[in-house]
């Protein structure tokens, strides 16, 4: 509680977001991860969560606890009912649907005057709640206590037989009909877990934002982190869905307050590309083990493309303020890491000094000609790394 | 003894393309059977429309007394009727113990009557291992077996559900002669434990060996159903396997 003993009240507000993005990643996680079945429609089930709380607060208040279990029951049913229409198809056909159940609800949504409609309702919330304090210390706290029901509820499923079913038909659908395992019903489990969680995350969402409209509510950005933070952080296992949100949620929070927020969408657009091809089982994956890195710079061609999309960002975020410049550094290290494995494949182990050096040379004041040595510095490594090729392929093809 | 598996008048087509053509076939409670029958001929479709993984539009399937018609796949699984696939289909992100714990929650527990413990599970899962001679290999990753290896798991798996009735998908095409003896006296010994069994094989010897009756399949048509000797010297099927 260090914020409260500062006084400031933002950081309640970030990590609220981040708290929200643990809750939708893992509520996407089990029906994605575990079982398989890929949803676009996160931001419908989260939109309904928070337009049952505005509805309610208009028709009959209540607190908020109580709105969040009633966000929890409507979207669980909304679930049942989606994946009982849509859980005959497959792969990206079940993909589809899901996208056009989030724009069959944004339109029925932005056509209901009695919510707001196109328009957007305001929620009018205290200032302050007994016994905590702030408004948003309290909304806080909720969210911190419903992304720890959603986590222990992925984490118990992952451990019981339904994961174990989850998992079965995940690999292999027809096979796992074959051992004895009722798959539509599973998966309607899984759709129905999974909306209710993330209903559950919505509910709270008006209050905290005070003014709800449903581009907010049915924003691209609950669809896209809530599929992204998984796959960054690894879909096996409930750890991943909350490595994902931390890293990329906080990275966000960072982000938009220290520069312009179209910096920030390239950011978390580029960090999703080096996160699927550095890391395509996520970083659990890659921390197991299951993938080294030899593999990812294999091909001096993917070695490249990738080392020049990393240095882009570093040059925009030294155009931007100072507080940018720690962002920096999860590029750098990409760039280092890259240098590293590719140096280490082809036998020239000094290319990992390359950026390393760049880095350095782009912290340290000094005269302005500086940042042309470290760009020098980059594209050395660049070219070595793109043009040099491994000794024992060299000495095969001289043979 | 009575009837264990009933198919009368099983039609399914595909399009215009008609895979079976008003099958009938009943196998005894007990009894080994052998069914053949050139690539094509609709050996996998018929064990499809057994099992429930594909409807049949004609015909009807009993089971054990009761007809399966309207029943899904984990459903007649769970009434005793297992089967393993032609090309082996483990479950890759699960160790090779847990693909064979997925049959022993999901079937054997699924079903009226005492529930396993984990305990029980545990142990049932190294009986089925050293079984079919996967004993030490529970906890390896089904991608680090060998493809015998990977047929030993799927028949593993099918018989988790302890099974009245197994269906064994060509178990032991691509095995070296050794392996196939193995395996058909591993399926011998399964037999003699009471389970019945359908073994469909291009491995000639290993068919021979191992039927009681045999029944051929031809262009989606049953021609011939009798003692393996009898059928093998058989006209038709001699000119359906060897051309005229």
């Amino acid at each position: 509680m260090a914020a409260r003993l500062v006084g400031n009240d933002y950081i309640f507000f970030a990590g609220y977001v981040v708290l929200q993005y643990i809750v939708l990643a893992t509520a996407w996680n089990i029906l994605g991860g575990y079982t398989g079945y890929v949803n676009f429609g996160s931001a419908a089930f989260f939109a309904l969560g928070a337009y049952a709380s505005v509805f309610l607060n208009k028709a009959y208040p209540l607190p908020i606890p109580v709105l969040i279990v009633v966000g929890a029951v409507i979207s669980g049913i909304v679930g049942l009912g989606m994946g009982y229409l849509t859980l005959r198809l497959r792969g990206a056909f079940f993909a589809i649907a899901t996208l056009a159940l989030a724009v069959v609800l944004q339109t029925f949504i932005t056509n209901w005057s009695y919510v707001g409609g196109a328009r957007g309702a305001y929620v009018i919330r205290p200032n302050e709640i007994e016994p905590i304090g702030p408004y948003i210390q309290y909304l806080f706290l909720l969210m911190l206590a419903l992304a720890v029901i959603a986590l222990t509820v992925a984490r118990s499923i992952e451990r019981s037989r339904l994961g174990l079913g989850f998992a079965a038909i995940r690999d292999d659908e027809l096979a796992a009909e074959a051992s004895g395992v009722p798959t539509l019903k599973l998966k309607l489990i899984a759709t129905t877990i999974s909306g209710a969680l993330m209903g559950m995350a919505g509910a709270p969402f008006p209050y905290y934002i005070g003014y709800l409209q449903p581009t907010s509510a049915f924003a691209l950005d609950y669809a896209v982190n809530s599929i992204a933070m998984p796959m960054i952080g690894g879909t096996t296992s409930w750890i991943g869905p909350l490595i994902g949100a931390i890293l990329l949620g906080t990275l966000q929070q960072v982000a938009t307050v220290t520069i312009s927020s179209s910096v920030n969408l390239l950011i978390v657009g580029l960090l999703i590309v080096d996160c699927v091809i550095i890391a395509p089982t996520g970083i659990l994956g890659l921390l197991q083990g299951r993938r080294t890195a030899r593999d990812v710079v294999a091909d001096p061609a993917v070695f490249a493309l990738l080392f020049a999309v990393n240095v882009i960002p570093i040059y925009f975020l030294h155009q931007e303020a100072l507080a940018a410049r720690p962002l920096e550094i999860i590029f750098w290290a990409v760039l280092v890491f890259l240098a590293f494995a590719r140096g280490r494949l082809i036998g020239l182990s000094w290319l990992v000094g390359l950026p390393i050096f760049g880095a350095l040379l782009s912290v340290v004041p000094g005269p302005s000609w500086l940042w042309l040595v470290s760009a020098l510095a980059l594209a050395i490594c660049l070219v070595a790394g793109l043009v040099l090729r491994p000794r024992d392929a060299v000495a095969r093809s001289t043979t | 003894m009575t009837a264990l598996l009933e198919v009368d008048n099983v039609s399914k087509r595909f399009g215009g393309f008609v895979a079976l053509d008003g099958i009938n076939l009943s196998v005894k409670a007990g009894e080994r059977l052998g069914l053949i029958g050139p690539n094509g001929s609709g050996k996998s479709t018929l064990v499809n429309c057994i099992c429930g993984t594909l409807t049949n539009e004609m015909g009807t399937v009993h089971f054990d007394g009761t007809p399966m018609n309207g029943l899904t796949a984990h459903q007649r699984t769970r009434r005793g009727l297992a089967r393993s696939f032609q090309l082996p289909r483990p479950f890759p992100s699960l160790s090779v113990a847990d693909n064979l714990r997925v049959p022993l929650l999901y079937t054997v527990n699924a079903r009226s009557g005492p529930h396993l413990s984990a305990a029980d599970i545990e142990a049932r899962t190294a009986e089925l291992l050293s079984l079919v001679g996967l004993a030490n290999r529970g906890g390896q990753q089904p991608r680090d077996l060998t493809q015998v290896d990977m047929r030993k798991l799927e028949l593993a798996r099918a018989l988790a559900a302890e099974p009245k009735l197994l269906i064994a998908d060509e178990s032991m095409a691509g095995l070296s002669n050794n392996e196939v003896a193995d395996i058909v006296a591993l399926l011998i010994r399964l037999n003699e434990r009471g389970i019945t069994i359908i073994m469909i094989e291009h491995i000639m010897r290993a068919v021979m060996s191992f039927s009681q009756r045999l029944v051929v399949l031809v262009s989606g048509k049953k021609i011939a159903d009798g003692a393996p000797d009898t059928v093998i010297r058989d006209p038709e099927v001699e000119r359906a396997y060897l051309g005229q």
